[in-house]
Order: structure tokens, then C-alpha cells, then sequence
């Protein structure tokens, strides 16, 4: 993975799967997967709740031929610590989930999950019935224009405790010495990331809470969010230092922010808003990380960002993830004819939206092996699919993924 | 027709108070509300869908575009509705069931509204038999469809489905739309049409509607 980073050619192109949040498995294909490799079943460790992932734990990973792992913050977005596991039936699935996760099944099936697992506060996501994600839970206070204050904005962003640090350390210290690659998301310096305007981990968000009056704010209030992102920039930054000074470089990248600019056919903002909105403090966090240690910096960004590519490479982002080539202007090739020497492509892997859920396993066998020869030429290609493999994807195709994975490298596994 | 120009300006531009403020003005002048509709409203989220398909303008600028249009509509509807004018289309439109996602849907039921459609607009997370039920009491002739997951697109057909069992399938057109919904999808599910973006909705909804 490392040789990959540095834009050059390894013997083979690294796999991940579930050492971020976006490069995961959905709790249930965790499970699948395990059954498919014949791996003692116990229930899986949901460790991003939101979006349901599994905890890849080393014996899959061994299976599936991964060659990452991930260090993870000690809290969950719904701001309770991923420890003192409990089971819990997530429909017919015995999984395993944070102790102070809590929760209540409303008469419809929906599933309502509470804020630091406090149940006199009100719900912060739901789950409908027949899905498998929790969505937020738009909790807006009623806006008055004159008493807006960023720092309202900034409940989430504080200086990191004693006791997250001891976490980071002590999963840092761990994986480090696993043998495999190690991508960390700290948690901090995600910017305007609309998963995370909502506050699901606050009991009571104040400031612009809601997704629409938070992208119109992009426009109509423009100070107002500076303001926040400039304190956030110097909270994230100041963190980083101190977590440096504990893991130093135990990882090989950090997961910077997930703040999606695409869309499927189009962007949330033009470039020149990018630039003058967010690009100084992407460019200032990452400054700091290339100064101060040898960590690669992280970018992740849904839907048709091409257009953004030379800003994200001018800003200090080393990785782009999840390469969604399905969206406009992402076509695969042109992609890495253009910005292959100076990006690493994490994900492009296979298609998420038609060709590894519903597609056939000789299909996700092609589709594969065309990007794995597109992508693996000269390094700057970890292989992950385009965002965390959903539920409801077949076992057999993600299978078939990781088969054709390892035919392109020249190795049989598991 | 001065103070009404601004009206389209201010649509256009996204400021929803002094769209309001015009069709106030606009009403108690004796503007017909059919005319501020037809002539201003609509010709304004005509240019603001143009302004977002060649990317002068993106999601936050639709959204406060959607906002201003929907500031003059509320004034100018229960006029409409009194005067008896009947819309071009009455489009049932919603999130399919399992998915809460409703960005991508509230732009669409904005354009549409803006392109003088009536929209009943029933939400994220909507089972088939409320969007029958919705369109049977509306008398639809549009229905609208949107999912942003994979694993909520077959409700798309089951919605689909539902209209054929309730045997009204023939009385409503149905569109669908959302990131990972592809035109052969919606052949596949036995849609009528697919949308691209926000933009080719209005016009696909007006070609189904054959306006």
C-alpha cells in the first residue's frame, strides 16, 4: 500500500475494505462474507452505526486478501463510546453494538436512535422500515438572523480529551504493528460535511442545522460559515498536532473530510465557490500534516468532481476516494491519463449502483479487471469499490470482486 | 408590468421576500394570478432550470430560487385554485419507501411547481398504496418517483406494481429519478419516462403530460 501511495508500481495493487467509513461493508455483507469464507460465525461489531458497517476483523481480512486496517475515533457519530459491546437484533441479524447504543422501534417498524444513547433527549436519526441506514433527524431551532452565532456550529469541534487520545493511541499502536497499511480518521477537519450538519451525536444542535438551510447558507451566509470553518480549521489543526505527538507516524493517511461536491450528474457548488469557501482550510490542514509528519491526506468526495481535482491536488490532497466513475465527466481512463502521477485513486474499483448489486458475477469480474487495468499502471491505486458495499449486494459478487482482484495480481486467495 | 419584472428577477436571483412582496403588490393591483404564474413564475424556473443544466447555477441557488417561487406561489394559489384555472398537470410526487433522502426530490417538486404543475408532494419514505391512494384522490395524472438507494429502488416497481393492482395504472403516467436510477431501469420497472436532473423533469413531466 505504501508503494502505492508514492505513485509507484507494487507487485500487486492493494485491497481495502472497512479501514474507513467510507470504504466499508455494510454490517450484514460483513456477515454474509464470513459465512462465505467459512470463518467461525459470532455477530458482527456494527462500528459506524449511521451507515451499518461490520468491523472487518483480521481473520476476514486474512480471507479476503485486504491489505489495510483503520484506526477509528473512540465515539460513534451518535456520540457514544464503540465499547462495552451488546447484541442487538438488527432485523433477524444478531449483531453486536456499543453499549450505550439505544434505541426504540416505533409501531410502523421504524427505528429511532438517541443522542449519547440518552432516551430523555430527543431522536437523532431513524431507520424506516425496509432500510438498513439510520438518517438524521433534522432537529432545527428556529433561525433568527440576529442571533446567529457560529460558534453554535462548533458544539461538535472541541479540543480532543485525554481519554480520545489514549484511544488513538492505543489503535494506532496496534495496527501499526499488523502488518497492514493503516488509514485513520480521527474525526475534526470535515468541513460543511452534510452527514454530519445534523449533529447526530448532540442531544439538542443549535446554529443551521438542516441540510437545505445548510447549503443555501453556502450561499445566502457566507461569513457565517467562514467564521465556522476558520475556528474548526484552528481546533483540527491543534488536535492533529497533539495526536501526532502521541501516534507520530504510526499511519500511513489520515481521512481528512468526506464533504461530498458531486453529484451524480453535476456539482453542489462551482469551482470558484470551492476556492474561496473551502479551499483554505483543506489547504491549511493539509500544510500542516506535510510539514509536521509523513501522513497522506485523505479526500473523500462523492459524484462528478473532476472539475475539482486540481484544486483538491493544489490543496494537499494526496488521496481521492471513492472515484465515482459512474458519475459525469468521471470516466476512469481520463482520469488517470490526467491526474494519475499526482492522485492516488482509493475506490473506482467497481460500480456500487448497478453493476455489484444487481449485475452477475461474471459481469463484476469484467468490470473489475477493466479498472484494475486502468487504475494499477504506475501505482496511485489502492482497489476499493465506489463507496462501502451496500446491503442487500450479493455475497457471490462481492466475491467475484475480490477473485478478479486477485487474478489481475497473480494470486489465489482464500 | 414593471413591479411584476422584478418578480421574475427575484425568483431568478433567490430572494424570496421580495417575491412575495411583488405578488402582494401584483394581487391587489388586479393582476390576474393566472398571469403571474403563467408569466412570470413559470418563464423564471424555466431560466433557473436552464441557468442549473449548463452549471451557472447548482443545488444552493436552485434551493433559494425554489424558495422565492414557492413565497409568490403560496400568495397566488388559493387565488388560482378559487378563480377554478386548472394547472397543466397534477403530479403526485414522493420518495419511495425505506428512503428518507429527499434533496434531489424537493428540487424536481420545486421545478415542477415552478412549471405550473399542481404537486402533491407526499415526502420522503412513501409507501406504494399512499401514492395510489394519493393520486386516485388528487386525480393525478402524473406520478413521480424518487430513490437514492440501491437497496430502496425496487419499491420503485413495487409502487409501479401497486398502480396496476389498484387498476389505475393506465390513468397515470409515472417518471423516476435519483442517483442511481438509470433509463434502463426505468424501462426494466415499466416506467413511462426518466429524469436526468431536476431540468429534464419539467420537461419530461410537460412531454408526458403532452403539454
Amino acid at each position: 500500500m505504501r508503494t502505492a501511495l508514492n505513485h509507484r508500481e507494487p507487485d500487486r495493487i492493494p485491497l481495502d475494505f472497512g479501514s474507513t467509513t467510507v470504504t466499508g461493508i455494510h454490517v450484514t455483507c460483513v456477515a454474509a462474507l464470513r459465512d462465505y469464507y467459512g470463518l467461525p460465525r459470532r455477530p458482527v461489531k456494527v462500528h459506524e452505526p449511521v451507515q451499518m458497517l461490520g468491523l472487518v476483523e483480521d481473520d476476514l481480512r486474512a480471507a479476503m486478501g485486504l491489505d489495510v486496517t483503520g484506526v477509528f475515533p473512540r465515539k460513534v457519530k451518535f456520540g457514544v463510546p464503540a465499547a462495552d459491546w451488546k447484541e442487538w437484533n438488527f432485523r433477524g441479524l444478531n449483531v453486536l453494538v456499543p453499549g450505550e447504543f439505544r434505541t426504540r422501534t416505533e409501531p410502523n417498524g421504524d427505528i429511532l436512535i438517541y443522542p449519547q444513547g440518552d432516551e430523555t433527549a430527543p431522536p437523532s436519526a431513524r431507520m424506516p422500515a425496509g432500510s438498513a441506514f439510520f438518517d438524521s433527524i433534522i432537529r432545527q431551532p428556529e433561525i433568527d438572523e440576529t442571533k446567529l452565532d457560529p460558534a453554535d456550529n462548533l458544539e461538535e469541534f472541541g479540543p480532543i480529551s485525554e481519554e480520545d487520545l489514549d484511544h488513538i493511541d492505543r489503535s494506532a499502536r496496534a495496527a501499526s504493528t499488523s502488518g497492514y497499511g493503516v488509514a485513520a480518521g480521527f474525526g475534526g477537519t470535515g468541513f460543511g460535511d452534510i452527514a454530519n450538519v445534523p449533529a447526530p451525536g448532540l442531544k439538542n444542535p443549535k446554529g443551521i442545522r438542516d441540510v437545505t438551510e445548510w447549503y443555501i447558507s453556502t450561499r445566502t451566509r457566507r461569513g457565517y460559515i467562514h467564521h465556522i470553518f476558520e475556528r474548526q480549521c484552528e481546533i483540527g489543526i491543534e488536535n492533529l498536532a497533539r495526536i501526532h505527538a502521541r501516534i507520530g507516524d504510526r499511519v500511513d493517511c489520515i481521512y481528512v473530510c468526506g464533504t461530498d461536491f458531486g453529484t451524480q450528474t453535476s456539482a453542489f457548488c462551482s469551482v470558484a465557490t470551492f476556492r474561496e469557501l473551502w479551499f483554505p482550510y483543506y489547504k491549511r490542514v493539509n500544510d500542516w500534516v506535510h510539514k509536521n509528519t509523513t501522513w497522506k491526506c485523505f479526500k473523500h468526495s462523492c459524484g462528478s468532481v473532476e472539475r475539482f481535482f486540481e484544486s483538491f491536488i493544489e490543496a494537499g490532497f494526496d488521496i481521492i476516494n471513492p472515484v465515482q466513475c459512474s458519475a459525469a465527466g468521471m470516466d476512469p481512463a481520463a482520469l488517470k491519463r490526467k491526474y494519475g502521477s499526482r492522485l492516488v485513486f482509493w475506490g473506482g474499483g467497481v460500480d456500487t449502483q448497478k453493476t455489484l448489486p444487481f449485475g452477475t458475477p461474471e459481469e463484476v469480474r469484467e468490470e473489475v479487471l477493466r479498472r484494475c487495468e486502468i487504475f494499477a499502471a504506475g501505482g496511485g491505486f489502492v482497489f476499493n469499490s465506489i463507496h462501502n458495499l451496500q446491503a442487500g449486494t450479493p455475497v457471490e459478487n462481492i466475491a467475484a470482486m475480490l477473485d478478479a482482484v486477485h487474478e489481475f495480481n497473480g494470486v489465489s486467495h482464500a | 408590468m414593471l413591479e411584476l419584472e422584478k418578480l421574475h428577477e427575484a425568483v431568478i436571483e433567490g430572494d424570496w421576500k421580495t417575491a412575495a412582496a411583488v405578488t402582494r403588490i401584483a394581487i391587489a393591483a388586479g393582476v390576474a394570478p393566472l398571469t403571474i404564474v403563467s408569466g412570470f413564475l413559470v418563464p423564471a424556473m424555466d431560466e433557473v432550470g436552464r441557468r442549473f443544466d449548463c452549471e451557472e447555477y447548482f443545488v444552493p441557488e436552485m434551493l433559494l430560487s425554489a424558495r422565492a417561487m414557492k413565497a409568490s406561489m403560496e400568495i397566488v394559489r388559493p387565488l388560482l385554485t378559487a378563480t377554478g384555472a386548472e394547472p397543466v398537470g397534477r403530479i403526485v410526487i414522493g420518495t419511495v419507501k425505506g428512503d428518507l433522502h429527499d434533496i434531489g426530490k424537493n428540487l424536481v417538486s420545486s421545478m415542477l411547481e415552478g412549471g405550473g404543475f399542481e404537486v402533491i408532494d407526499l415526502g420522503a419514505d412513501v409507501a406504494p398504496e399512499r401514492f395510489v391512494e394519493a393520486a386516485t384522490v388528487h386525480k393525478a395524472n402524473l406520478v413521480a418517483l424518487s430513490a437514492l438507494l440501491t437497496v430502496t429502488m425496487p419499491w420503485m416497481k413495487t409502487t409501479i406494481d401497486a398502480f396496476q393492482d389498484a387498476g389505475i395504472r393506465e390513468k397515470v403516467k409515472i417518471m423516476v429519478g435519483g442517483a442511481p436510477i438509470t433509463q434502463q431501469y426505468a424501462d426494466a420497472i415499466g416506467a413511462d419516462g426518466y429524469g436526468e436532473s431536476a431540468g429534464s423533469a419539467v420537461a419530461l413531466a410537460r412531454k408526458l403530460a403532452a403539454v
